[in-house]
């Protein structure tokens, strides 16, 4: 409201403005506080609602690093999953198995610091994925509404991204990721054509993991 | 008196959006930016850069470990960026055209830019260098050492260095967070703030 207040007091008080004659002058004056005002509420408006920097949650401190036991290993077959994604249809390990080589990076929580600058970087690796004839999943126990605000509110992400919300942290708990606070750890999985998990990263919920290593753990597969 | 007017609305329509949206960033808790005037720290740039590299730096000759001080050029402009920083994304293709306007301008010599990675492994910092192509060095700064040095910044963020003849270490003369409003506006920046 500051600025729609400013701008009215400098009319009020003789701001120099140009001279105004004949309506098409005055239409064209109008038209520009217009867009004056219209910018001012905007303005105002952003500087009312939170950014998404402000809304993402802090945490009072650093969690225990990993604080659940896999139940999978290398060379077991990837536990089955068919999930609701943020686009409102199903990502089911079907689609992928005997087509594409498959990467799930699992994160903790939607609206979290270190969540939130992982998955953005990904962004610019979609050739890399594809050079490896691989697809990319992101996966958190969130529910789907709360996935589609926190994705769109990163600026959209080219890969699906589903929630394993319910039952709760299902396929999280198959893969023996659920931590007992009812979070994922943060996760990457690595599934061949055949549906053969071929490499498991759980690193520290606190610490985004370095994508360089997911993409020397993809090349490594050959 | 029509012209006036309605190019008042012109520059009112052109220019006010720019002021609303411009300054998006990536926010860092615990951010101290070093001021306008301040002495900017020796960074160290690891042996890792490329020959072209170290030639565009004006350290062709230099083997091994190189830093910040090893430049000879008046001016740098080092971003501090992050590759999982969306805005860092954005912004690219703009310091790409910064980078093109100072070599048009006859600036190349005098002006060198210079890109910091902050948190960014040195194979996270070759997949923005192979998306975006940069053809100004970009160095990792893995474990935030760098980042630490120049006041934990958000990204991206803008330190424009001068340094006055004999002088060793460089001057900060710009220090800005967030986007620039344009590649031209900010080459108008650079120069005047570093003549």
């Amino acid at each position: 409201m500051d600025h729609i207040d400013r701008f009215a007091g400098q009319n009020q008080t003789g701001c120099p403005l140009p001279a105004i004659r004949g309506l098409g002058a005055l239409a064209a004056m109008a038209a520009a506080l217009a867009v004056v005002l219209l910018g001012a509420i905007v303005a105002a408006w952003a500087e009312e609602s939170p950014g998404f920097a402000e809304s993402i949650f802090q945490s009072a401190g650093p969690q225990k690093p990993v604080d659940s036991v896999l139940a999978v290993a290398p060379g077991d077959p990837m536990p089955d999953f068919d999930l609701p994604a943020i686009d409102g249809g199903r990502v089911r390990l079907a689609d992928y198995v005997g087509k594409k080589k498959l990467v799930i990076s699992f994160v903790p929580a939607a609206w979290t610091p270190v969540c939130s600058g992982q998955w953005p970087g990904y962004n610019i690796a979609k050739e890399i994925f594809e050079a490896e004839n691989a697809a990319l999943l992101g996966i958190s126990v969130d529910n789907v509404p709360s996935l589609h605000a926190w994705v769109t509110q990163m600026g959209g992400l080219w890969f699906p991204v589903a929630s394993d919300f319910w039952p709760h942290g299902g396929l999280a708990g198959k893969l023996g990721i659920l931590r007992p606070e009812g979070v994922s750890e943060r996760a990457i999985f690595i599934v061949d054509e055949k549906g053969i998990i071929r490499s498991i990263a759980v690193s520290d919920i606190n610490v985004r993991p370095d994508l360089g290593e997911l993409v020397r753990a993809l090349r490594d597969l050959h | 008196m029509r012209k006036p007017v309605w190019c008042l609305v012109l520059a009112v329509c052109l220019l006010y959006p720019l002021a609303v949206l411009a300054g998006e960033a990536s926010e860092s808790p615990g951010a101290a930016p070093l001021p306008v005037g301040a002495t900017f720290p020796d960074l160290p740039l690891g042996s890792a850069l490329s020959p072209e590299q170290r030639a565009y730096l004006g350290i062709a000759k230099k083997e091994g470990p190189v830093s910040l001080a090893d430049i000879s050029a008046p001016v740098v402009v080092v971003e501090i960026f992050s590759m999982y920083c969306p805005h860092c994304q954005k912004e690219a293709p703009l310091v790409n055209d910064l980078f093109d306007l100072l070599e048009k301008g006859g600036h190349a010599d005098k002006v060198k830019l210079l890109g910091i990675g902050a948190g960014n492994s040195a194979m996270e910092v070759d997949i923005f260098r192979a998306k975006f192509e940069p053809r100004f060095p970009l160095v990792p700064d893995q474990d935030f050492t760098v980042h630490d040095a120049c006041g934990r910044v958000g990204t991206p963020y803008f330190y424009v260095l001068a340094r006055k003849p004999g002088e060793a270490a460089y001057t900060v003369a710009i220090s800005r967070l967030g986007r620039m409003d344009s590649p031209e506006s900010l080459v108008n920046d650079i120069l005047a703030a570093a003549p």
